[in-house]
C-alpha cells in the first residue's frame, strides 16, 4: 500500500500502485490545481515536485510529469503540488510570474510554477541558463514565453547568493519565500513513513522510470505486478572503476548528467543529453530504461553505442552476464534481455588519448522531441594523427539502433574532409529509414551523411582532439 | 492593469471545466467516431459496449431528441452520424458509463461495418470535382489584364501553407447538469455562448430559454472553441435524456486527431510591377483546405479574400477563392481567421518579385504601403493609414537598412551558416465581416455593499478581456477597479451573444458595458447632486470611488453613495447593447465597408541557417504595433508575444502529417509547438506612439489576432537565407520545417544537380 506526503498530509492509500499520481492527485484527493493536458510528459501542466530522503537526512526535490508517475513510485516521497506551495500571500515564484504577466490563460501556470520551484530547491546551479533548462518541459501555448524567461530572469537574481549545494539551500529557500515553513518538518515526517517494501513477484514489470512505458500502456500497468527500480538504492551509483564508467541501472538521465565521473571524463554529454529530453522527464527516465526500451531513435542508445558501453544484465537467481551493447539489440523493439532479467549497470570505457566522441541529433523542433535522425561518433587517432579506430552509430535509420559496419577501411587515414565526405557515404548507405512522422526517407538517408560530416568537422571536444 | 486572474492562476484555484467538483452521480461521455475518411455505414453494433461494465447508455443518431445536427452555418453536419461518415473521427455513437476509464474500454467495444469509398484529401481536386462548400467568390477592381500588359516585372507561381494544431491546452469539454422541468446547465469550454445556446437548443428540442450556458473560463480557445459545438452538445444529450450529470473530457490525441485546424491553403499568384517596383497588379486563387462540413470555412476564407492585398495598394487585382470540400474534419476558426493565409501569397508575391528585379523584399514593400487614401479592392477608402508609421518607426529602431548590411556581410564570410531577414507589415481589417455578429450586450449591477458585477458576452480565455471590461467598467463608472468584479458568461444573463473572436471581445463587449455604466454614472452623478444640495449635476465627478463637487471632495464615498442611492429607490441596474456603427457590405459586388478599422505594424525578423544540417534559429524579431491607446499595455504585450510565437509555430515547426487513409498522425509526440528554447533570444515590441481610435472602445485598438501575422517573417528570412545558398528550386511550402529546409538545401533539383 503506497503511503506517502502530498503538501502536508499523509496519505495511504490501497489505489493501484500503477495509477498515475496525476490521477490520484485530481481524482482521489480532489486537488485540481495540478492540470493535465497531454498525458505523455510532453507538456508539462501536470509537473509536480518528489521530494526523496538521501542518505544524510535530507530531502531532494525534482520536479516530475506526473501523467507518467505511478504511485507506487512515489512510496515514501514529499508530493507537492501547487496546492501545497502557499506563501504570504504567495510564494516568491508565484509572485514573480504574477509580476511580470507570465500567465495568461492559466492552465499550463500550476506547472510552470512548480518546474522553476524545482530548480530553486534542486538545480546545482542557480543561473538563468538552469532556470531555461529547468523549464524546457513546460510548453505554454499562450504567453510565447517571454514573460515567463523575464520571471525567470528575476527569480535567478532574487537568489543571488545562495548555496551551490541543493541540501542545504533549504533554510535560505523558506526565508526568502520559495518553500513555505512547513518543508523544514519533512525530512522528519518522512523518516517516520513506514515504506512499503518492496516487493517485486515473479512477473512484476520492472520500471526503470516509466517514462515512455506509462505512455505506451498506462491501462496494461494498472493492472500488473510493477517492481521500481527507483528503490533500489544499490543501483543508483555513478563510479569510476579500472578505466570504466559503471553506471547502475537506476540512474537517471539527470543524476547521470550531472554526476561528478561523466563531467570528467564526458563533459560532452552534459549537452548532449539536454537533447534526450525535458527535466521533468531526465529527473525520472533511466539511462537503463531507455537503453532496455529499445527505440531505433534512443538517444542514449545511440550515444552508448558509439561509445562501446556494454551491459550488465541480472537474472532473477542474480547470476550475472555481460553484453556489448552491439549485440543487445535483436530486432524492432526486440533485445536480448530474457523474462526477469535486468540491466543492472552499464559499463562505458573511457576514452583512451586519441579518442573523442560527438553526439548529432536533428528534430523537427531542436528540444524535447524525438529525432529525425541521431549519430554519435567515437574517433580515435594515433600520434601521427591517423585514424586508429572507429565506432558510428546513427539512430531513426532502421528498425534498430545502427551500429555502421565496415569502417576498418579507414583506418589509417587522416580524419579530414575527405575521409569524413567517405565515411558519410558508407553511413548512407547503410542507412534504411523509412517514411514516418519523423520524416522521409529520403531526408533521413541525406541527413545521416551530413551528420557524419558533422561529426567530423565539429571542434575536437576534451577528451582528445582529432 | 495586469490580467487579473493570475493571481489565481498561480495557486491553481482558477476553475476550469473538469475542476468544478463533480456532482453526486456525474457519468462520463466518450465518442466512438469513424476510422473511415469516407465510407458508407452499412451495419453499427454497439451491444457489447452497452453490455460492459459500468455503462449507463450507449447513443446513436435515433436517440437524438431534436435535430440531429451541429452545422454551424449550414445544416451539413450531423452530431452523431446517420447512414455515412466524411472523415476520420466523425463521431458515430456516445457511450456514457460511470467512469472516464469504463466509458473508453466500452467504446472499443463498438463495431461498425463501413463500406469504404474514395475520399478527396487534395484541395484542387476537390475544386476541379465540384466539391466545394458554398460558392466561389471573385473580386475584380481595375483592369488587372490592362494593366498587366504594361508590367515590366511579372512574378507567378504557386504556393501552399499548411494546416495549425490549436493545441490550446485545455481541450474540448463540458459538464452538463439536468434540472427541473426539462431545463439544462452546461458548463463549457466554449467561445460562442449564443451560437452554442442555440445548438444545444436545436439538439435537445428544446426552447433555448430552458437551456443556460456557462461559461467561466477557457485554457485557451485561438478560434478552435468558437464553431464546433460537438463536445458541447454530446454530454448535453446524455445528461438531458438519463437526467444525471454527464462531462466529456477529450483527451489530448483525440482532441487532435478529430477537431478542425487552421485551414490549409493553395495559391496561384501573379503579381506585376513597374520598373520602378510599383505594384499594377494582382491575380489570385485562393484555394481553401476546408475539410468535410462548411463549418466556419466560408467565413474564414471571407476574411483572406478581403486581406489579400495584405499592407499594399494594388489598383488593379483580381481575386478568387474557393472552399473546398475534402474528407478531413471540418477546419474552422484559428486566431488571424484566413488573414494569414491571405497575407502569406502577396507577402511570397512580393519576395518572388524582388528576387527577380535584384531588390531586398524590404525595398519593394516600402515602397508600396497602403497611404493615407488608398482604396482597398473592395472599395473602402482608408483614412488613419498607420502602415508607414509603424514602418517608419520599426526603421528607427533597427535600422533596416544597417540590419541588411550586417546579414549580407556575414553571409560573404560564411559558408556553413547564413543569415536571413525579413521585414513584415500588417493591415488588419477589424470586425466580424459577418456584419450580423457585430453587436454584445452588457448587464451591469451594483450591489448595495457598492460592488459591481458586469456580464457581457465575452468568454474569457487568457487574452485579458476581461481585465479589460474591468477597466472600462471601473474608468466610466469613477468606482475603484477593486470593486469590480466580471461575472461568468452566462447565457441567462446575456441572451444570443456574439462568439468572442474577431479580436472584437473587448471592442464590442467593452463598448456595451461603457454605454451600461455611462448610463448608470449619469443616474448616481445626479442623485448626488441632489444629496450634496448641488443644482449643476455636472459639479459632480465621481473617480476612483470618491465623488467630487466642484472639484473638491464632498465627504461622500462610492459606497455611501451607492447605499443611499438603493434607499431612495434608484435603480442599480443597467443592460446596455452595443451595435459597431457604419459598418455594410454588398455580397454580389463585392464592396462596401466590412470593418470598422484597421490595425497596423511591422516587423523585422533574422534567423540563422545551419546549411549543415538545415536547421535554424529564429534569433531576433523587432515588432511596431499599433494598438491605439492601450487599456492595458501588460494585456496587449502578451498578446503580441503569444501571438507572434504562434504565427512563427504556423510558418515553421508546426506540421500534420496524415496517412495515405486521412489518418493525422502526428499526436502530441510529434506535434511540436514552440517550447521556451525555441523563442527568439531578442524579441524587442514597441507599442505605435500617439495612436488614436474613435471606432472603438476608448480610443483602444484589437491586439488578439494582428500580430499573429508577424509569424511569417520567420518563413520569409529563412527562404532568403535558403536562397543565399542556391536558386535553382521552387521555394519550400509553410510550414518551413527543417526536413524541408534541409531537402531544399541538399537534395539534388529536379532535373538538374546542385
Amino acid at each position: 500500500m503506497p503511503s506517502f506526503i502530498l503538501n502536508q498530509r499523509v496519505v495511504s492509500t490501497d489505489e493501484s500502485p500503477g495509477l498515475v499520481l496525476l490521477e490520484f492527485i485530481r481524482g482521489t484527493a480532489c486537488l485540481s490545481g495540478t492540470k493535465e493536458a497531454c498525458r505523455e510528459g510532453e507538456c508539462g501542466a501536470c509537473t509536480v515536485l518528489v521530494g526523496a530522503r538521501q542518505a544524510d537526512g535530507s530531502v531532494a526535490y525534482k520536479a516530475c510529469a506526473s501523467c507518467l508517475l505511478p504511485i507506487g513510485d512515489v512510496d515514501g516521497c514529499h508530493i507537492v503540488t501547487v496546492e501545497g506551495l502557499i506563501g504570504e500571500p504567495l510564494t516568491l515564484v508565484q509572485r514573480l510570474i504574477v509580476e511580470n504577466s507570465a500567465s495568461q490563460c492559466g492552465f499550463c501556470t500550476p506547472g510552470i510554477v512548480l518546474s522553476l520551484t524545482g530548480f530553486c530547491l534542486g538545480s546545482p546551479s542557480l543561473s538563468y541558463e538552469e532556470a531555461i533548462n529547468a523549464l524546457d518541459g513546460n510548453i505554454c501555448r499562450c504567453t510565447g514565453y517571454v514573460s515567463i524567461r523575464n520571471a525567470a530572469r528575476a527569480l535567478c537574481e532574487k537568489l543571488a547568493g545562495t548555496t551551490a549545494v541543493p541540501s542545504k539551500r533549504l533554510d535560505s529557500l523558506i526565508f526568502s519565500g520559495v518553500v513555505p515553513e512547513y518543508f523544514r518538518a519533512i525530512p522528519g515526517q518522512l523518516s517516520e513513513l513506514r515504506a512499503a517494501p518492496a516487493s517485486c513477484g515473479k512477473d512484476a514489470v520492472f520500471v526503470a522510470g516509466g517514462t515512455d512505458l506509462f505512455v505506451q500502456k498506462p491501462e496494461q500497468l494498472m493492472e500488473s505486478g510493477l517492481c521500481f527500480l527507483s528503490k533500489r538504492r544499490d543501483l543508483d551509483y555513478v563510479r569510476v572503476d579500472d578505466g570504466r564508467l559503471l553506471v547502475g541501472g537506476a540512474v537517471t538521465i539527470e543524476d547521470f548528467r550531472n554526476a561528478a565521473p561523466v563531467r570528467e571524463h564526458f563533459p560532452g554529454l552534459r549537452e548532449d543529453l539536454l537533447l534526450h529530453s525535458s527535466a521533468i522527464l531526465r529527473n525520472k527516465a533511466t539511462l537503463a530504461g531507455n537503453i532496455v526500451n529499445a527505440s531505433p531513435i534512443g538517444d542514449a542508445a545511440i550515444i552508448l553505442l558509439a561509445l562501446d558501453a556494454s551491459l550488465v544484465i541480472t537474472a532473477a537467481d542474480g547470476a550475472k552476464r555481460e553484453v556489448p551493447l552491439a549485440k543487445f539489440y535483436l530486432g524492432y523493439k526486440k533485445t536480448d534481455l530474457a523474462c526477469g532479467e535486468l540491466v543492472s549497470e552499464i559499463v562505458i570505457p573511457l576514452l583512451q588519448a586519441g579518442a573523442r566522441y560527438h553526439f548529432e541529433k536533428v528534430s523537427n523542433r531542436a528540444t524535447l522531441d524525438i529525432a529525425a535522425v541521431n549519430s554519435a561518433l567515437r574517433v580515435t587517432t594515433g600520434p601521427d594523427g591517423a585514424i586508429t579506430g572507429l565506432i558510428l552509430s546513427a539512430g531513426g535509420v532502421g528498425p534498430t539502433p545502427l551500429l555502421v559496419g565496415g569502417l576498418e577501411a579507414f583506418y589509417g587515414r587522416k580524419p579530414d574532409a575527405v575521409t569524413a565526405d567517405a565515411i558519410a557515404r558508407a553511413a548512407e548507405a547503410a542507412a534504411k529509414p523509412i517514411d514516418d512522422i519523423r520524416g522521409s526517407a529520403v531526408y533521413k538517408k541525406l541527413l545521416t551523411g551530413q551528420l557524419v560530416r558533422a561529426h567530423f568537422a565539429a571542434p575536437a571536444a576534451a577528451g582528445g582532439a582529432v | 492593469m495586469k490580467n487579473g486572474d493570475m493571481d489565481m492562476h498561480v495557486r491553481g484555484t482558477s476553475r476550469f471545466v473538469d475542476d468544478i467538483p463533480a456532482p453526486e452521480g456525474c457519468l462520463h461521455a466518450v465518442l466512438f467516431t469513424s476510422p473511415v475518411a469516407r465510407g458508407k455505414i452499412l451495419s453499427l453494433d454497439i451491444s457489447g459496449a452497452a453490455a460492459a461494465p459500468g455503462v449507463a447508455a450507449v447513443y446513436t443518431h435515433r436517440d437524438v431528441p431534436g435535430l440531429n445536427q451541429v452545422g454551424h452555418v449550414l445544416k451539413d453536419q450531423p452530431l452523431l452520424a446517420v447512414d455515412s461518415v466524411e472523415y476520420i473521427g466523425q463521431p458515430i455513437a456516445l457511450v456514457v458509463a460511470d467512469t472516464p476509464r469504463n466509458a473508453r474500454r466500452a467504446a472499443q467495444l463498438i463495431s461498425a461495418d463501413i463500406e469504404k469509398l474514395e475520399p478527396v484529401f487534395d484541395p484542387r481536386e476537390a475544386a476541379a470535382k465540384g466539391l466545394i462548400h458554398g460558392a466561389r467568390r471573385v473580386l475584380v477592381n481595375g483592369d488587372p489584364e490592362a494593366a498587366f500588359a504594361k508590367c515590366k516585372i511579372v512574378a507567378q507561381g504557386r504556393l501552399s501553407s499548411g494546416p495549425q494544431e490549436h493545441f490550446y491546452f485545455e481541450t474540448q469539454r463540458a459538464l452538463a447538469v439536468p434540472g427541473e422541468h426539462d431545463t439544462i446547465k452546461v458548463h463549457a469550454s466554449a467561445q460562442s455562448p449564443g451560437a452554442f445556446h442555440r445548438h444545444l437548443a436545436e439538439v435537445l428540442g428544446i426552447p433555448m430559454h430552458k437551456v443556460e450556458l456557462d461559461i467561466r473560463r477557457l485554457g485557451g480557445g485561438f478560434g478552435g472553441k468558437e464553431s464546433t459545438a460537438v463536445w458541447i452538445v454530446a454530454p448535453a444529450m446524455a445528461a438531458f435524456i438519463l437526467k444525471r450529470p454527464v462531462k466529456l473530457v477529450l483527451g489530448r490525441n483525440e482532441d487532435i486527431a478529430t477537431t478542425g485546424k487552421r485551414h490549409a491553403y493553395e495559391y496561384d499568384y501573379k503579381l506585376g510591377l513597374d520598373a520602378e517596383g510599383k505594384i499594377l497588379a494582382y491575380e489570385i486563387d485562393l484555394f481553401q483546405h476546408a475539410g468535410a462540413c462548411a463549418d466556419i470555412s466560408l467565413a474564414v476564407l471571407g476574411r483572406s479574400f478581403l486581406h489579400v492585398s495584405g499592407s499594399y495598394n494594388i489598383p488593379n487585382i483580381r481575386i478568387s477563392a474557393v472552399s473546398c470540400r475534402t474528407n478531413i474534419p471540418p477546419n474552422n476558426a484559428f486566431r488571424g481567421f484566413g488573414v494569414p493565409q491571405g497575407t502569406f501569397a502577396i507577402e511570397a508575391a512580393l519576395n518572388h518579385a524582388a528576387e527577380l528585379m535584384g531588390l531586398e523584399a524590404e525595398i519593394l514593400k516600402g515602397g508600396n504601403l497602403l497611404r493615407e487614401g488608398d482604396t482597398l479592392p473592395y472599395g473602402v477608402k482608408l483614412d488613419s493609414v498607420n502602415a508607414v508609421r509603424c514602418w517608419q518607426t520599426l526603421d528607427k529602431k533597427v535600422n533596416i537598412s544597417a540590419r541588411r548590411a550586417a546579414v549580407v556581410e556575414y553571409n560573404n564570410d560564411h559558408t556553413d551558416t547564413k543569415r536571413g531577414l525579413s521585414v513584415v507589415p500588417v493591415s488588419f481589417g477589424i470586425s466580424f465581416a459577418q456584419m450580423a455578429l457585430n453587436q454584445a450586450s452588457s448587464l451591469v449591477n451594483i450591489y448595495v455593499d457598492g460592488s459591481v458585477s458586469v456580464s457581457t458576452g465575452a468568454v474569457e480565455m487568457g487574452q485579458g478581456v476581461n481585465t479589460k471590461i474591468r477597466v472600462v467598467a471601473a474608468r466610466t463608472l469613477g468606482a475603484s477597479v477593486d470593486r469590480v468584479r466580471v461575472d461568468t458568461t452566462n447565457t441567462s444573463r446575456i441572451p444570443n451573444a456574439s462568439p468572442t473572436s474577431a479580436s472584437s471581445g473587448a471592442d464590442l463587449n467593452g463598448m456595451a458595458t461603457k454605454f451600461a455604466c455611462e448610463k448608470l454614472y449619469e443616474r448616481l452623478r445626479d442623485f448626488a447632486a441632489k444629496q450634496l444640495g448641488q443644482a449643476d449635476p455636472a459639479a459632480i465627478v465621481i473617480r476612483d470611488g470618491i465623488i467630487y463637487d466642484g472639484g473638491k471632495t464632498a465627504g461622500l464615498t462610492w459606497e455611501k453613495l451607492v447605499a443611499a442611492a438603493q434607499w431612495a429607490r434608484v435603480d442599480l441596474s443597467e443592460h446596455a447593447f452595443y451595435a459597431t456603427p457604419n459598418l455594410h457590405y454588398d455580397l454580389k459586388a463585392e464592396r462596401g465597408r466590412p470593418f470598422a478599422y484597421y490595425s497596423y505594424a511591422a516587423s523585422l525578423t533574422e534567423v540563422l541557417l545551419d546549411c549543415v544540417r538545415g536547421t535554424y534559429t529564429i534569433e531576433a524579431i523587432d515588432i511596431v504595433q499599433d494598438v491605439g491607446e492601450s487599456l492595458s499595455p501588460e494585456v496587449d504585450l502578451g498578446q503580441i508575444h503569444g501571438a507572434v510565437v504562434q504565427g512563427i509555430g504556423w510558418a515553421t515547426l508546426e506540421q500534420l502529417r496524415y496517412g495515405a487513409d486521412g489518418k493525422v498522425l502526428t499526436g502530441v509526440s510529434a506535434y511540436k509547438v514552440p517550447d521556451i528554447k525555441f523563442v527568439p533570444k531578442r524579441f524587442d515590441v514597441t507599442l505605435l506612439k500617439d495612436s488614436s481610435n474613435p471606432y472603438a472602445v476608448c480610443n483602444s485598438k484589437a491586439i488578439g489576432e494582428p500580430p499573429l501575422v508577424h509569424g511569417l517573417g520567420a518563413y520569409f528570412a529563412i527562404l532568403e537565407a535558403l536562397r543565399g545558398v542556391r536558386r535553382d528550386k521552387a521555394a519550400p511550402s509553410l510550414p518551413l520545417t527543417p526536413e524541408k529546409a534541409f531537402m531544399y538545401l541538399h537534395a539534388p533539383a529536379a532535373g538538374g544537380t546542385k
